[in-house]
């Protein structure tokens, strides 16, 4: 059965409200195309889960899609720095911003996909994020005297991740830094990948060749090139420091949708039906 | 600051310089050490201790390639796929942080918004966690890095009041801070206190008070030695581009 589909379609799959989990780490490999999808359909209410986000966090509370996010950080590095209009939600108190350190988001997907509720953290031992954060508390060793921190299970109800290849039947490979992503598919309830390149199954049949997520875990699979962009992608681009500068001035959320446009026909372009 | 040593005019020199070398020097050799995001002027200190003295030390990164041979640096990231160039086996993110809590990480380099001398860091929010003055990018690793790391050191750019302060707004994670890197000098954790370890000879212990908010103790107050020739000659090959001045350009 073949998962490939229309980005609208895949966009359908996420529902307002939902645990997103975002696959990527900074300005890397970000799936930025389902991003702006999801802005231009005007989701709502979402609750966004990564270890290190950037742009696609900056984008999306923009784009007033955002509830709360989990995350360990949240900032463009160096060169581009901090993420404003994440920074201006949560100073709103638009959106929730619940710290992680980025071992606990993992150890939380983890624990999802582990099935259950809650994974022990060895470090997390000390500091006011155990005190203020519902999804950190400290239990009794079942087998010794001394406490241990515990984070709460996270299950997205869909990861969105963009790779470099998949093939028709949904299976996916990540080449470079594979990040996060890879647990985040085994830990969420629906996956959805964008890919540079469909490749034929056969391909990942070769020795050494295997894809890094099965198909069996994908709900489906969109065909975008560039779809990172103007995040990096390993082996295919690196950033667009023009595109990064001009959303980090944009002012407002009226200034979003002309900057949404200009990638439209390539975000839309393949498998459109 | 006009102060000259050996004849060196110490306004020619950066305090990138000094204190990238001073990271550089806390290296030993073998040490398991880890850099993460944001993260341009330890990235290049490994670079320059395995180059030096530390020539097997073992550089672990968010990509995961274990001791990367980068051609080139990347100006925006220090966690982009150039720290996969040429590594033989691959480690990532999640491994290192098991390795921390494990026990068999030797340093890990960390930063923070706000320090107190109890050895507390905010890199979290100013002001009211839940409807913060000013949202931080977060503290990445710290939280569980800090207490597991057998040494975490840590590095800032801006050393003033608003920096050193006599207590943090919002504790990310405490304790087991083994030094923090300024461009002034070098602090250390010494019985549960932020002590004075050495000032750079670029400044002077009444610059240092100025721009610190809690009380500057020490046992014996020692001048941070500068970068050598053949450390800065390194540093110039390692990072031909100048990323390492990236936090005060």
């Amino acid at each position: 059965m073949s998962k490939l589909m229309t980005i609208k379609d895949a966009v359908n799959l996420i529902k307002d409200g939902d645990i997103l989990g975002i696959g990527g780490n900074v300005l890397h490999r970000a799936p930025m195309a389902l991003v702006r999808e999801i802005i231009r359909t005007q989701k709502k209410h979402l609750k966004i889960v990564k270890t290190a986000g950037a742009m696609d966090i900056d984008m999306l509370c923009l784009g007033e899609c955002v509830d709360s996010v989990d995350a360990g950080f949240v900032s463009y590095e160096s060169e581009f720095a901090l993420a404003n209009h994440y920074r201006k939600a949560v100073q709103n108190g638009i959106v929730k911003a619940n710290e992680h350190a980025c071992y606990t988001v993992i150890s939380a997907l983890r624990a999802s996909s582990y099935g259950i509720p809650f994974m022990p953290v060895r470090g997390l031992v000390a500091g006011d994020l155990i005190e203020v954060n519902d999804y950190f508390t400290r239990i009794n060793n079942p087998f010794g005297d001394e406490k241990v921190t515990v984070v709460k299970a996270i299950t997205p109800d869909v990861a969105i991740i963009h790779a470099q290849e998949a093939d028709e039947e949904g299976n996916v490979r990540i080449l470079g830094p594979q990040f996060e992503d890879i647990l985040l598919a085994k830990a969420s309830k629906k996956v959805i990948a964008s890919v540079e390149r469909i490749v034929p199954g056969s391909k990942f049949a070769q020795p050494g060749e295997n894809a890094d997520i099965p198909y069996f875990l994908v709900s489906g699979i969109v065909h975008i090139p560039q779809g990172a962009s103007p995040c990096s992608c390993h082996g295919c681009y690196d950033i667009d420091r023009n595109s990064i500068k001009a959303f980090k001035d944009l002012t407002d959320k009226s200034k979003l949708a002309d900057y949404l446009f200009s990638y439209e026909s390539k975000d839309r372009g393949h498998y459109n039906g | 600051m006009k102060a000259k040593t050996g004849g060196i005019t110490m306004d020619k020199i950066r305090a990138c310089d000094i204190m990238v070398c001073a990271m550089a020097r806390e290296i030993k050799n073998h040490n398991t050490v880890f850099h993460g995001v944001s993260s341009h002027m330890p990235m290049i200190a490994i670079l320059l201790a395995k180059a030096l003295h530390a020539p097997q030390a073992v550089h672990l990164n968010i990509p995961g390639g274990v001791n990367p041979e980068m051609k080139e640096l990347q100006k925006y990231t220090s966690a982009g796929s150039a720290l996969m160039t040429k590594s033989k086996t691959y480690f990532p993110l999640a491994e290192v942080f098991d390795l921390s809590m494990r026990g068999g990480l030797d340093i890990a380099f960390l930063s923070g918004i706000q320090f107190d001398n109890r050895g507390n860091v905010n890199a979290s929010v100013i002001g009211d966690y839940n409807k913060p003055k000013v949202r931080m990018p977060g503290g990445a690793g710290s939280a569980v890095l800090i207490p597991t790391a057998k040494r975490a050191i840590i590095w800032r750019t801006k050393h003033d009041r608003r920096t050193f302060v006599e207590k943090v707004d919002f504790v990310t994670t405490r304790g087991n801070v083994d030094k923090i890197i300024t461009p002034l000098c070098i602090f250390k954790m010494y019985k549960g206190e932020l002590i004075l370890e050495s000032i750079h000879p670029t400044s002077s212990i009444e610059e240092v008070a100025e721009n610190t908010g809690f009380p500057i103790r020490y046992i014996e107050i020692k001048t941070t030695p500068l970068p050598t020739e053949e450390e800065l000659r390194l540093l110039n090959i390692i990072d031909p581009q100048d990323y390492r001045n990236i936090e005060f350009a």
